[in-house]
């Protein structure tokens, strides 16, 4: 049987006629701020599956994703559909990575309220007044009603969000991480999903035979105490503040690392302070939508770590001196 | 300019259809869309090209479409009259999109060996965005993993950075192994129960 399609370059012209009708009045009744405070929640407490597509760089990621809830307990898995077909399978706390092309199995402990998925900030100071969030428009994702809202920061030393969610669920159907110029550095979207459906057991067992693996324990760190912070910037870019110090060992080294954690409520920038040694290297360097720059200042190699603009990890690791 | 409107997305369809298959027949037509665009933007997806955009989607859904059988046209001439040029556009549309700004933003369109060796595409592999070193010591990649990890707890960033970190954390694979008894204690403990 046969039904009519309708013509596709119809549709444009159609929606775009719902939209202008109803955009304006959609804004006075949609608050982003309550939106993005529901947000938080339905990343935790939703279940879902579906296929998500991740984008940095030009490159693109297929991954299939499966989420469950069950009496307060997490249960996710993470299936890269490509390259190295990495395997994340989490149970509450313990999660297990499967990295098939090592044939190694990583044993790490996560945070209970940790998800694979974004959230923000619960502070209620997150925003500050570094930021504006505003309703943009409506639109489709993943075949779901959505709204799509967005986080402008009111300077260059940090990135904007622009962050589609589910009209229904406030669940984030698509993120995007805007650089200063208004492109999308990072982007995750699903292209389907379904939301709050019964997960069978089988969807979250690893699909890769494991046993004859090499199982590692990650050392999640990075042992940690805190500490006085005896360095600091004399030059913080505005709206940052320090949220956390402490010494920390990092993996094969004996070396206590001083690790000052700074925060505008949203961006995160790390400042680690080591002996200088000299074979590290010194200046920028960039993973995915972090930046890092590493300078010597004092006889210590100072390395600022962050998801923001390269020109903040630079002024903040320059600008630091002891006390 | 009628490349910088369907850069815009203002083009009418029917123009920009035209215009995709002046594309995909002329160098000199593709070379100037190429010059007008900021490619490298482009090719790292960080261009928001509300034509390509649009286009995009249409192609992809034309692809997605199977091929429809002489009976069925036939069946159904309305629909089949719209189908026949919307996968012709497709078609237009994915040689002139891989021409203009590679694969990487036309996932599911297969490459050619004419289209890599397009001058266009070959200049975007100098663009200076992809000379931005990444880390080359150990320490270094220490760094962004903790980073990473305290930023997770601050609750911001998680899939993004749980995936960076942990290709990261491939790199330092740790030399201590779980004992024999450890490991099947782990395995066991696999999540199976929703």
């Amino acid at each position: 049987m046969h039904f009519p399609r309708i013509n596709t370059l119809i549709w444009p012209a159609l929606i775009a006629g719902q939209l202008g009708c109803s955009a304006a009045a959609l804004a006075e009744r949609v608050d982003p701020n309550e939106l993005l405070r529901r947000m938080g929640p339905a990343v935790q407490m939703t279940s879902y599956e579906g296929t998500v597509i991740r984008i940095q760089n030009g490159k693109a990621e297929a991954l299939k994703v499966v989420h469950t809830v069950t009496d307060g307990v997490i249960r996710e898995k993470v299936v890269a559909q490509e390259g190295d077909g990495l395997e994340i399978i989490r149970n509450g706390n313990e999660v297990h990575c499967i990295l098939p092309d090592s044939k190694s199995v990583l044993v790490e402990e996560w945070d209970d309220q940790s998800t694979l998925f974004s959230t923000l900030p619960s502070s209620e100071v997150r925003f500050g007044s570094e930021y504006d969030v505003s309703f943009v428009r409506e639109e489709r994702v993943a075949g779901r009603p959505a709204v799509l809202v967005a986080i402008r920061p009111h300077d260059g030393f940090r990135y904007g969000h622009r962050i589609w969610l589910d009209t229904e669920t406030a669940f984030p159907l698509q993120t995007q991480l805007i650089s200063e110029d208004g492109t999308a550095i990072e982007q995750v979207k699903f292209a389907d999903i379904s939301l709050n459906k019964e997960i069978h057991a089988s969807a979250l067992a690893p699909s890769i035979d494991t046993a004859s693996f090499r199982w590692l324990n990650q050392p999640s760190g990075h042992a940690k105490h805190d500490v006085e912070a005896d360095w600091e910037s004399n030059d913080l870019p505005p709206g940052f503040r320090v949220v956390s110090t402490h010494g920390e060992t990092l993996p094969g080294s004996e070396e206590v690392v001083t690790h000052i954690l700074y925060s505008d409520g949203l961006a995160n920038v790390s400042v680690f302070v080591a002996s200088q040694d000299k074979a590290s290297a010194a200046g920028p360097s960039r993973v995915g939508g972090s930046n890092s720059y590493s300078a010597s200042v004092d006889g210590h190699r100072i390395t600022a770590v962050g998801e923001v603009p390269a020109m903040t990890v630079e002024q903040i690791a320059t600008t630091m001196s002891l006390r | 300019m009628q490349i910088s409107a369907f850069v815009d997305g203002e083009l009418p369809d029917a123009e920009a259809d035209l215009l995709l298959r002046r594309m995909s027949q002329d160098a000199e037509l593709r070379k100037k869309a190429a010059e007008y665009l900021d490619i490298g933007r482009a090719m790292r997806g960080e261009a928001s090209v509300r034509g390509v955009e649009r286009l995009q989607a249409r192609v992809a859904a034309s692809i997605d479409d199977k091929p429809l059988a002489d009976e069925e046209v036939a069946a159904e001439a309305p629909a089949g009259r719209s189908m026949r040029p919307l996968v012709g556009v497709a078609v237009a549309a994915s040689v002139a999109l891989v021409a203009i700004f590679g694969l990487q933003i036309m996932p599911g369109v297969n490459s050619t060996n004419e289209v890599a060796s397009d001058a266009a595409v070959a200049e975007i592999v100098e663009d200076p965005g992809y000379t931005v070193p990444q880390p080359v010591d150990e320490q270094l990649k220490q760094f962004y993993l903790s980073h990473g990890a305290s930023s997770s707890e601050l609750g911001a960033n998680g899939m993004n950075t749980r995936l960076v970190t942990l290709r990261l954390s491939q790199e330092v694979l740790p030399e201590e192994e779980l004992d024999d008894t450890a490991a099947e204690e782990a395995a066991d403990e696999t999540p199976t129960q929703p």
